[in-house]
């Protein structure tokens, strides 16, 4: 019973590519980018009060480690996966230990501006990134020989990978450094008393940040097939920090609602018209107004209302 | 007292621009027992403990802890050593469960890494159990054992000094530094605290109480007085209250 919410979704996940069109299982793979580099940037926001602004900047290493790697170099995908990671913790490392020093707006501002330099770089870059070319015919992922070709095969790859990212984020939160990053959220001084190296913990926060960013971003070159400046812009940072904000950073669960709002609400906006781009203006601020934990806070309460058992334990505890 | 001082202040100033906040403040905290630092507001006593937890850095003298001279350790390392603070607003971590805050007390006595909590490893799990295990322990003998799944946000301000004080004892202080831990309490609660002070004290752990609370202060067995900057009397309650500098600090008289 406990579970039956999950089960149910996870039937209706396996059988929406056996309903949906194509386009509509491509989007969901686009989502599903978003959610594996929102999943960072929020674990930044909810987990360490950090705004993050510049995630383009890692999601666009990854992708150009992967293509560089495997078009020009030849190297099989997980070579080039794996080097946008050493190459992005290594910029997290580097940036992240003198910005990170920084708090609040003047931090936000920081990573916009890594987010700024890193899209100039890649434009100008031409010999690794092609510059406006861009990189074209990265080859298909294949997982143990079974080639990821389609939109739905890539699907089946990528939500239980940010499913994945969402289940570890958890699982650290609740463990003993979690809770050292929350207390230093909340209240940074008490924590330094209590030994907590803040610093530190802000760095590797950022360090796992960067990582699903890079890791998001290869998966979209291998995806797409095509790689180019235009993908990596500051428009691709504010995406990525609207999952979190959108989805509720507050539950890393929050990433997988956020990111599904962001890549799927434009799209069916869209059959509207040019006013499509000012509905979906709207609608993000009423998000933001209305449901200040997110979307997932609402389904929260929505199931605490709504079935029967949660609306029996949230009864327990508030009697206590 | 016989033993040597576990802390020991000398000649301690703190500058800030023109505005002597400390001049030359000396005096020492014996191993063991209740020792109070008392003043009106303004006296410099949140600056001195800022000075001692290691938020700031003296303009000049020494501050020792345990025989050493710490004036080069960060905060993390004097906490490492056993020295540990409260606030004069108590910081609880808000978003956190009452016993989630008392295990981040234990955060230094733990060892999983990153990594650990990131995989979930059966040895991170078993680590938070027992942490978990006994911080509800602590939280009982601090009389937080009915309210230890709240949010701490939710906490009146009685319970919320006694979550910083059960924090602070989680991570085995050896001196404990308390910035005004009966302020905004009714008297019920300033009992309550009393009486944790003196539990925590029987149990070997040396208390520093930094008040203006002349009730609280009955419990410090040591008393400094400080005003406008200096030390201005040094001893037990009886004999501070009989300290005409005292009086004229405090009264005006």
């Amino acid at each position: 019973m406990k579970y039956s919410g999950y089960i149910l979704l996870a039937i209706v996940w396996l059988a929406l590519p056996f309903v949906l069109e194509r386009h509509a299982i491509d989007l969901l793979v686009f989502c599903g980018f978003y959610a594996v580099a929102g999943a960072g940037v929020g674990f930044l926001l909810g987990q360490g009060g950090i705004v993050n602004l510049g995630q383009a900047a890692f999601y666009g290493l990854g992708a150009y480690s992967s293509a560089y790697c495997t078009v020009q170099l030849g190297l099989p995908a997980p070579v080039g996966i794996l080097t946008g990671v050493v190459v992005s913790l290594c910029l997290a490392f580097l940036i992240g230990r003198p910005i990170l020093r920084l708090s609040g707006y003047f931090l936000a501002l920081a990573t916009l501006a890594l987010g700024i330099i890193c899209s100039n770089l890649f434009y100008e870059a031409e010999f690794i990134t092609g510059g406006t070319l861009g990189i074209p015919g990265v080859p298909k992922l294949s997982v143990l020989g079974f080639a990821l070709d389609t939109p739905t095969k890539f699907y089946f790859l990528i939500w239980p990978v940010a499913v994945l990212c969402v289940l570890s984020m958890r699982s650290l939160m609740s463990s003993r450094i979690g809770l050292a990053m929350q207390a230093m959220r909340d209240a940074p001084e008490a924590a330094m008393v209590l030994a907590i190296d803040i610093s530190r913990l802000k760095l590797w926060m950022f360090l796992i940040s960067s990582v699903l960013g890079s890791v998001a971003g290869s998966l979209f070159a291998h995806y797409v097939g095509f790689v180019n400046v235009d993908s990596f812009g500051v428009e691709r940072s504010i995406f990525f920090l609207l999952v979190p904000v959108i989805g509720g950073a507050a539950s890393p669960a929050g990433v997988l609602v956020g990111a599904l709002f962001v890549g799927l609400v434009p799209e069916a906006l869209s059959v509207l018209g040019d006013i499509h781009r000012v509905l979906f203006g709207l609608a993000l601020v009423a998000t933001v107004v209305f449901f200040p934990d997110g979307l997932i806070g609402l389904l929260k309460r929505l199931a605490d209302t709504c079935i029967p058992a949660r609306r029996q334990a949230l009864k327990m505890e508030q009697s206590r | 007292m016989t033993s040597a001082p576990l802390l020991e202040l000398s000649e301690v100033g703190k500058n800030f621009g023109g505005f002597a906040a400390l001049k030359a403040v000396s005096f020492t905290v014996p191993t063991g027992g209740i020792t109070g630092l008392m003043g009106p507001n303004g006296s410099g006593k949140t600056t001195l403990f800022n000075i001692i937890s290691g938020f700031i850095a003296p303009s000049n003298g020494t501050v020792a802890y345990r025989g050493k001279a710490i004036g080069h350790q960060s905060v993390q390392e004097r906490s490492l050593d056993g020295l540990v603070r409260t606030f004069q607003t108590p910081k609880v971590f808000e978003r956190l469960t009452v016993v989630e805050n008392v295990m981040t007390g234990a955060y230094k006595k733990t060892r999983s890494g990153l990594m650990a909590g990131l995989l979930n490893t059966p040895a991170s799990r078993r680590e938070i159990d027992a942490t978990r295990e006994a911080a509800l322990a602590t939280c009982r003998k601090f009389d937080l054992g009915a309210v230890a799944g709240k949010q701490a946000s939710l906490l009146p301000a009685g319970q919320r000094r006694l979550l910083e004080l059960a924090r602070a004892y989680q991570g085995d202080p050896q001196l404990l530094l308390l910035d005004e831990p009966s302020s905004g309490l009714t008297t019920t609660e300033i009992e309550a605290m009393t009486d944790k002070l003196r539990l925590i004290a029987s149990e070997g752990i040396t208390i520093l109480i930094v008040s203006h609370d002349m009730d609280l202060m009955g419990i410090a067995e040591n008393i400094h007085v400080l005003d406008f900057g200096r030390i201005i009397c040094s001893g037990s309650m009886a004999e501070v209250q009989e300290n005409t500098a005292v009086r004229e600090a405090y009264l005006g008289v």
